[in-house]
């Protein structure tokens, strides 16, 4: 599981950073967990405990599809696309999450 | 919404070609895996760790795989079904493996479900479904019977109405169409079937002007008599037949479903309006009027119009006519109307049968709670591996609902042999009773109220059931400290059950009770080795009386010629026998007047004998003789209490009694014993003040004919079959023209005149004692379960002391208490109850205090055989062994 230094990633928005990593272009599980990592500064540790069943649930709801290719070290390799449904949940989830997130703040920042 | 419904059935999709592709997805799932992990490894190695231990730390970074994969599959099943068919699955085997719980449950579920879809599918077709005709809610019945003459007065006068009359029917004397035979017919006004709004299936409806006379020589067939008689053919239409004598053509063929006034009714012709008949017109059969509401007008608009219409036609009789003649008529619904008889027992009927649902419902209740308890261990083991509380009760919940379900299907099945039982107790000429059968609306409510009943017996026990200290129960595998609140609660659930239980037991005594008084009823005659035929000439033939008379004398001779016959009669009516031979008389001495009409007597015509053969006592003056013939001077017998109701404290012989139409008076010569002529329960209808026996050759009826049709009885030394074949042998040879009967035993006759009665009774019966083997069950669970729950305290009195018999009482004094609870809340129940069972009974009161202690006593000592048997258990208690194990 994930080191004792590393925060939780937020419930409920895995799908969300795993659809928004996903936007540049297709990407395999590992690639995606090293890029939250890496774009959060270390910060956001994706155990692939949760990761694999998130990407099983955004295939589910056909928000993303998968295709077997082959690696950078040409193993094969599972590589996941966003489809047009999941851009379309991804801009609704981004909206919801600036919402909350500014209503959050608002509270925080009450005099 | 569209996209969400949209995304499921996707989703739903997806998942089926996963199920396709099952081994496929895990394996590239576990592949998937197996490359991040390499991929970590290699991470790992190039921050210079060495391989082994690389890969070690790899295993552990990549966390609990096993349960990631579990939870991927998990997402691409169907969760909820599978966890659903497990459910189902692991409750068969509860099932199984308590055959006896299972059966009870089922089979008091059964018979629950099965008597409340034949009532509900009775209570549908016949109270709650329209009538099968155009716009049915506007059709109605003007309350009280009228002479022809009402129709075209009504007809010409009302405002608010399209009036139509139809009489209840007669017998007719079908001939033309193979053997003679005896069929029932109805007349009716030529736009009854307008009216209605009521097609015929082949050939036309009468046409208007059929109903005057010269044109009313047609008739319509129903769909039965044009079956059985007509062997279904089409071309019957315009054919030639004779009723009564008369020739009439067939017209027109009705639909099957097609049943007014009643299902009986086979044939209708037209009701002849003619004024110049002054007997058929004014004083003949009075009959119903219907109506259909014209458009725009209300009931209540037709109520208003109503009585002064009737106020009016009063006025028109020919002859003077009692002042309240028809003063509370009104119209009513004419679904009302059909099934104003019925409607009483049906309600009746639904609310016992509901009642046994209500009881089984309280048992399975009470049972699955046992169950739950001596369950608890394994409840409490599936709790210490990981499941939910509410996981635990949707498992109960679905045991519940599927023994709800099982007990359903089958009730379908009871349901149908309970509609035909149901439907004997009912007159078969109720409209749209032969249609009754059980259909898709209730199917889907027995459905329907099986799912509700799972859900009402299942909710407490599931809950008690997941109320469960795990600790506790898995180390002793009971509870000592019992949750208080579900004991209470079945303690209350069986009360409840046996307080239903006395409702039911209850009614079903009074109904024995009233039976059996019946049966003991001495209806004033001697029915023993007579056998009786009827034969029935059309009434033109006896418009020569000498012709008549003759018939019968040959047939008088005929079969007191026949071996084994000693006496031989004829009658016009038998008691009991359903016919209604009323007639309007002059009383010498009672004036009539617009407030006392002419009174109604029952009027018999009976050959010489007939009294001696009935063995219906004498009382005054002499019998009829042989000498009083049709040449004599005219005389007649009257019942006790005829005398008494005209002349009380008077001599009666030697008084006159006429009939209104004629002029002659007839003189009384004797008194006799008063008999059951109407019903066992009723000497004579309401209407009829007395009764009266005129010798058959100088007898009258109201249009001053003699009677036609006659019974034959005849006295046999014994009743066997050759001298049934021989009576109808004679019958037969009279005339081929003349229908005959069947040879019935006048027994037969008389029980028939209950059976329906002994019938109703034998439903309440079956729902008694089902009722009281339900609660016998209850009971006995109820204290099994205490006697389960309190073995550690038992065993502890026993080891301070308490003799077994002492143990015996206070368990015994425990169940009866419930019991004793119940009964008290069935008795005043039942009291109030049993006021709607007023009009089955006869002989006794609804509130009868011997029908209730009886009823107590019964149930009590059902009561205490039921708490006897655990109550002894208990007593065997071997307090070492309860006392180490608990």
């Amino acid at each position: 599981m994930g080191r004792p230094e590393a925060a939780e990633v937020l419930p409920g928005t895995l799908d969300l950073l795993i659809l928004r990593t996903l936007v540049p272009g297709p990407m395999h599980g590992y690639g995606i967990a090293q890029r939250l990592r890496q774009v959060s500064g270390d910060v956001l540790q994706v155990g692939e405990s949760s990761l694999y069943p998130a990407l099983q649930r955004l295939l589910l709801n056909g928000w993303v599809k998968a295709e077997w290719g082959a690696s950078e070290n040409n193993r094969r390799a599972r590589y996941y696309t966003l489809t047009a449904a999941g851009r379309k949940q991804l801009a609704a989830e981004r909206a919801e999450f600036a919402r909350v997130i500014s209503a959050i703040e608002k509270v925080l920042n009450m005099a | 919404m569209k996209l969400q419904v949209h995304t499921s059935l996707l989703r739903a999709w997806r998942r089926l070609v996963f199920r396709w592709r099952r081994a496929q997805r895990d394996r590239e799932l576990a592949e998937e895996i197996e490359f991040h992990r390499a991929l970590k490894q290699t991470e790992n190695r190039r921050a210079g760790l060495a391989p082994e231990a690389a890969g070690e730390l790899s295993r552990v970074q990549m966390g609990n795989v096993t349960m990631a994969a579990e939870e991927c599959r998990d997402m691409w099943s169907f969760l909820r079904l599978e966890r659903l068919l497990q459910d189902i699955r692991y409750a068969a085997r509860v099932f199984r493996r308590a055959p006896g719980f299972t059966a009870i449950a089922v089979l008091s579920l059964a018979v629950g479900i099965g008597g409340n879809a034949a009532m509900f599918t009775l209570v549908n077709t016949l109270l709650v479904r329209p009538l099968p005709y155009r716009q049915p809610d506007r059709l109605i019945r003007i309350t009280g019977i009228y002479p022809r003459a009402a129709v075209p007065f009504f007809q010409q006068r009302t405002r608010t109405m399209d009036v139509a009359a139809v009489s209840p029917g007669a017998e007719y004397n079908l001939t033309g169409q193979g053997e003679a035979t005896r069929i029932f017919g109805s007349a009716a006004s030529a736009n009854l079937f307008r009216v209605l709004g009521a097609a015929v299936a082949a050939g036309r409806s009468f046409e208007p002007g059929e109903d005057s006379p010269g044109r009313d020589s047609v008739v319509i067939l129903s769909n039965s008599l044009w079956r059985t008689k007509f062997g279904g053919d089409p071309s019957v239409i315009g054919r030639a037949i004779a009723l009564n004598g008369v020739p009439r053509r067939i017209v027109g063929i009705m639909p099957p479903a097609f049943a007014y006034p009643s299902a009986q009714v086979q044939a209708w012709v037209p009701m002849r309006l003619d004024p110049s008949n002054f007997l058929e017109f004014w004083a003949g059969e009075f009959v119903p009027l219907v109506a259909r509401l014209g458009d725009g007008r209300t009931l209540a608009e037709a109520r208003l119009e109503i009585p002064p219409l009737i106020g009016e036609f009063r006025k028109t009789f020919p002859y003077p006519m009692a002042r309240d003649w028809n003063r509370d008529s009104t119209a009513i619904p004419l679904q009302r109307d059909l099934t104003g008889d019925i409607r009483g027992k049906l309600i009746i009927l639904l609310c016992s049968v509901g009642l046994v649902l209500l009881i089984a419902c309280a048992n399975v209740a009470s049972l699955l709670l046992s169950r739950a308890t001596t369950r608890r261990k394994e409840i409490a083991l599936r709790v210490a591996l990981g499941a939910r509380r509410l996981r635990i009760v949707r498992q109960l919940l679905t045991e519940s609902i599927l023994l709800a379900l099982a007990g359903g299907g089958l009730g379908l099945f009871a349901g149908m042999g309970a509609l035909s039982i149901f439907k004997s107790l009912l007159p078969s000429s109720t409209p749209g009773l032969a249609q009754a059968a059980i259909d898709w609306p209730v199917a889907a409510a027995v459905a329907g109220l099986a799912l509700a009943t799972g859900l009402a017996f299942g909710i407490a026990p599931a809950l008690s059931a997941s109320q469960v200290d795990l600790a506790q129960a898995i180390r002793t595998g009971s509870q000592r400290s019992t949750a208080a609140f579900w004991t209470h609660l079945r303690g209350g659930l069986i009360g409840g059950e046996v307080a239903l239980t006395v409702v039911l037991v209850v009614s079903a005594g009074l109904l024995i009770k009233s039976l059996y008084t019946l049966s003991d009823v001495r209806p004033g005659f001697l029915p023993d080795r007579i056998l009786t035929v009827r034969i029935s000439p059309n009434s033109s033939f006896c418009t020569q009386r000498p012709a008549c008379i003759a018939l019968y004398e040959r047939l008088l001779e005929g079969a007191r010629g026949v071996p084994g016959v000693a006496e031989a009669v004829v009658a016009d009516t038998v008691p009991l026998d359903a016919e209604q031979p009323d007639l309007a008389v002059d009383v010498e001495g009672h004036l009539k007047s617009v407030d006392h009409p002419a009174p109604m007597l029952w009027s018999g015509a009976i050959s010489p004998g007939y009294i001696r053969m009935m063995h219906i006592p004498l009382l005054a003056g002499r019998d009829l003789a042989e000498a009083d013939g049709a040449k004599a001077a005219a005389v007649l017998l009257i019942s006790a209490s005829t005398a008494k109701h005209f002349w009380p404290g008077e001599n009666p012989i030697g008084k006159h009694i006429k009939s209104a139409g004629e002029q002659q008076w007839r003189t009384v010569v004797g008194v006799v014993g008063d008999v059951r002529q109407y019903s066992l329960s009723k000497a004579l209808p309401d209407w009829i003040q007395g009764a009266i026996y005129m010798p058959y050759t100088q007898a009258v009826r109201e249009d001053g004919q003699i009677p036609a049709a006659m019974t034959l009885l005849a006295k046999a030394r014994a009743i066997d079959e050759g001298v049934v074949r021989e009576i109808r042998k004679l019958a037969q040879d009279q005339n081929p023209n003349v229908p005959i009967g069947q040879v019935q035993p006048l027994e037969e006759v008389v029980t028939g005149s209950i059976a329906n009665f002994r019938a109703t009774i034998r439903v309440f019966i079956a729902f008694a004692a089902a009722a009281m083997l339900l609660a016998a069950i209850g009971i006995y669970g109820l204290v099994s379960y205490w006697v389960t729950q309190r073995t550690y305290e038992i065993g502890l009195r026993a080891a301070i002391g308490a003799t077994r018999s002492r143990i015996v009482s206070m368990i015994l004094a425990q169940g009866l208490r419930v019991a004793a609870y119940g009964i008290g809340a069935g008795v005043l129940a039942a009291l109030a109850a049993t006021r709607f069972l007023a009009s089955l009974l006869y002989g006794v009161g609804a509130a009868d205090p011997l029908t209730f202690a009886a009823v107590t006593g019964l149930v009590l000592l059902i009561a205490a055989s039921a708490t006897a048997v655990p109550a002894w258990r208990a007593s065997r208690i071997d307090p070492i062994k309860s006392l180490r194990v608990d």
